[in-house]
């Protein structure tokens, strides 16, 4: 499970980077913060994280006691429960615990030939939402802000590119902003800045390069996670703008999972691992 | 493991505690905060929307006319003129709010209160007219009422030009920039709803003032459609939404919404001064969040079930004669039941949002979602007097004294940090404390500069712009001098796509 794609020198700073959890985690991190500091650090917030980031460290902990007895896994924990402060909303945190649950139990229940099937934070917060009634997700929350786009795509980039994931995020926002852009600025005849502020806003930005590029949970192959990344934008392009439903890219990743042991039957590749 | 376990039991046991307000209410008069505001009230319940427009509409009434579009061909009977009562009432009941508490004396408690009542108000902005010519323009009139005062026209367009040219012939004042938005909407297969005012049915009706229209619908999209009225709008333009749902909170999906800072203590003497205080906050926040973000003023749970439907009220919660008029239109009546019941039945949810708009930060309609979320909330800004203590017979006096003065020093700096104000004027609200204490009077320099760059003094709050720009020139150099460790396959970028 060690892994290293590239050569960082050893006894460096650079070297703690060498994983691409790092990344992530320093990136969703410093997003969360940064947000924190803009918003006068509001209490309620503060408890979601806390809460969130304990029961997910501490249900990947209980179910690694159980399983593998590998409790390096607690960093992916770690990253799950970023993304879940980061996209899920729910009126009492209790809630917060079930999307935990749910997020981490996911990944060891269910398998499919050495691979979860579901993102852990996708599941989190599709599965509390459609369960609950009392959780939702607020695509406006990390405004449209070309700025947040710079620094997200850019660092999100990194992180990509370190898991070699960049085809997924690179198809499924070309493709995606393709379509919104023939159809509301090329058809409808909207302003450009109609277009820019759909495309930079936040929650999407993490979608792209924080959800669905999860090596874990994507196709092994390179072809067929083009094809997964082109499917999803389609569906997720006719929800948003057919059924006005602005969430559709997060709860389509949801369905389409499970596809992912079919495309990697069809196109088979080595599994990725950490 | 242990550690981790109990980590989540303090997170547990911490958990926020129901939220009390409370403190009396004070009146600040009857001026309006925001006397530029237009006001909208929307209904929604499933796909089913009831939208009511307030307009405050100054010039000579034969000019006044809106055209909005629509996403049906409406019905007669979705079309009311209802009274204009019902905004000023559930402005009223949802505005930014002052509160007063009193002090108990250190050596002889007791409690003292008064109570009295705010007020402000609101505006809105359009134009229009009538007449044919119609087919060789691509203009379909799907259907023609008189609602009350009004004449309306229900069009279709098969293109923006026609549209424009028809409602310019027809005397609707349609504004230079209109036709770009136009089209879209066009595209889109809105209707548009044209009204003006029909002069002999409004002197027959005896109306001296224009009603607001209220129009209902069936649609999935949950919408308001600003774009059209920013055409004719120089500048930012205020509106307020009243909104009634069943289960939680609105908020917009395509702009951020976030919450106005509540619960902040401000000094004693800011109760002739609280509008202004509170435009200046409103200004303040409107800036820090990138002049695009829609505000949450007040959200409350409205249901017959919940006896406290406000705290501390400013006036009586809706009842159902109100929410009709507010278009509510899944409330059932009942005999009220019980103190301070309701007499309506099930549930409901208020929330009222402030948006502060223009063409330049906002580029799409508003739309909206319903949340599960059933927080109250309310802005909510405090008083707090003191008492007066006599030095000599109470043993209390100089530990009250030196609370009071600290905060009062409080009170000033929340001022500064709410509303760029400049507080070295109000020295005297110290001094007076320092005086009863003995202590030397100041006169203060400001306060500025605060941490790093943050600013608390009067310059706006630059912090998060500063700070992703920091992170991003960190991030490029990095990137540049990495640039072979971290791309060892630059060349190959390629590769990475097919």
């Amino acid at each position: 499970m060690n892994t290293t794609t590239l050569e960082f020198p050893k006894n460096n700073i650079l070297s703690l980077l060498s994983d691409a959890r790092h990344f992530q985690i320093l990136f969703l991190g410093s997003f969360l913060v940064l947000v924190l500091f803009a918003n006068d650090f509001p209490k309620d917030f503060l408890f979601q994280i806390g809460l969130t980031i304990s029961s997910c460290i501490v249900f990947q902990l209980l179910f690694s006691h159980f399983t593998t007895k590998n409790y390096s896994s607690w960093k992916s924990a770690l990253i799950t429960s970023l993304g879940l402060c980061l996209l899920l909303k729910v009126d009492n945190l209790n809630w917060i615990l079930v999307a935990s649950l749910l997020a981490i139990g996911s990944k060891f229940l269910i398998r499919y030939k050495g691979k979860h099937i579901f993102n852990p934070a996708n599941i989190g917060v599709v599965g509390t939402i459609l369960f609950s009634h009392h959780a939702w997700i607020s695509p406006g929350q990390w405004g449209s802000n070309i700025v947040y786009l710079f620094i997200i795509g850019s660092l999100g980039f990194l992180v990509i590119k370190k898991v070699a994931r960049i085809d997924i995020a690179l198809t499924f926002i070309a493709t995606f902003g393709g379509l919104l852009f023939i159809r509301n600025i090329l058809y409808l005849g909207w302003p450009i800045d109609f277009w820019t502020h759909q495309m930079t806003n936040g929650t999407l930005m993490l979608f792209t390069f924080f959800m669905i590029t999860d090596p874990m949970t994507t196709p092994n192959n390179k072809k067929g996670r083009i094809i997964f990344a082109l499917i999803l934008a389609i569906i997720a392009f006719y929800l948003t703008t057919f059924n006005h439903f602005y969430a559709a890219p997060v709860l389509v990743l949801l369905f389409m999972s499970p596809l992912t042991i079919i495309f990697d039957k069809i196109w088979k590749s080595e599994k990725y691992s950490w | 493991m242990k550690k981790k376990v109990i980590l989540v039991l303090i997170v547990f046991t911490a958990l926020p505690l129901l939220q009390s307000f409370c403190g009396f209410y004070v009146s600040t008069g009857d001026i309006k905060i925001f006397n530029q505001a237009s006001e909208v009230i929307l209904v929604r319940d499933g796909n089913k929307s009831t939208i009511t427009m307030n307009s405050d509409f100054q010039g000579d009434v034969k000019d006044f006319a809106i055209v909005i579009p629509v996403p049906t061909v409406l019905k007669e009977n979705d079309i009311k003129v209802v009274k204009k009562d019902i905004f000023n009432k559930l402005n009223k009941y949802s505005e930014p709010r002052l509160v007063e508490y009193y002090d108990e004396h250190p050596c002889e408690p007791r409690i003292m209160y008064d109570e009295m009542v705010v007020t402000k108000s609101v505006s809105f902005n359009s134009s229009v007219a009538e007449r044919k010519k119609e087919k060789e323009l691509g203009v379909t009139i799907e259907a023609k009422y008189t609602v009350g005062e009004y004449d309306i026209l229900i069009l279709s367009a098969k293109e923006s030009t026609g549209l424009k040219t028809w409602l310019l012939q027809n005397d609707y004042k349609i504004p230079a920039k209109a036709e770009e938005v136009l089209e879209p909407y066009i595209k889109s297969k809105m209707n548009f709803f044209v009204v003006k005012v029909n002069l002999a049915e409004m002197k027959k009706l005896g109306r001296d003032e224009l009603s607001p229209i209220q129009i209902s619908f069936e649609s999935e999209k949950f919408m308001l459609p600003i774009r059209l009225g920013m055409a004719n709008a120089n500048g930012a333009q205020d509106l307020i939404i009243y909104a009634f749902t069943k289960n939680g909170r609105v908020e917009s999906t395509n702009y951020r919404t976030v919450k106005i800072p509540t619960d902040k203590n401000i000094p004693t003497f800011m109760r002739p001064k609280f509008q202004d205080f509170y435009k200046d906050l409103f200004t303040k926040q409107y800036k820090k969040h990138g002049k695009n973000a829609v505000f949450t003023e007040y959200a409350w749970d409205l249901s017959s079930h919940n006896y406290q439907k406000c705290d501390p009220c400013s006036t009586t919660p809706p009842s159902y004669a109100e929410l009709k008029d507010a278009g509510v239109f899944f409330a059932n009546y009942r005999t009220p039941q019980g103190y301070q019941g309701s007499d309506y039945e099930g549930n409901l949810f208020f929330t009222r949002l402030h948006v502060r708009y223009d063409r330049a930060n906002f580029p799409m309609d508003l739309q909206f979602q319903e949340t599960m979320d059933q927080q109250s909330f309310q802005g909510r800004y405090i008083m707090q007097h003191s008492v007066n203590v006599d030095m000599q017979t109470c043993s209390e006096g100089k530990r009250y004294y030196n609370d009071v003065l600290s905060r009062r020093e409080n009170e000033l700096e929340t001022l500064a940090n709410l509303t760029n104000w400049d507080i070295d004027s109000y020295d005297d609200y110290t001094n007076e404390i320092r005086t009863k204490l003995g202590y030397k009077t100041t006169k203060s320099e400001t306060k500025k500069g605060g941490f790093f760059f943050f600013s608390k003094g009067n310059k706006p709050n630059k912090t998060l712009p500063t700070l992703l720009l920091l992170s991003g020139l960190a991030l490029v150099s990095f990137l540049i001098y990495k640039r072979k460790t971290i791309f060892p396959k630059l060349g190959t970028i390629k590769s990475f796509l097919f």
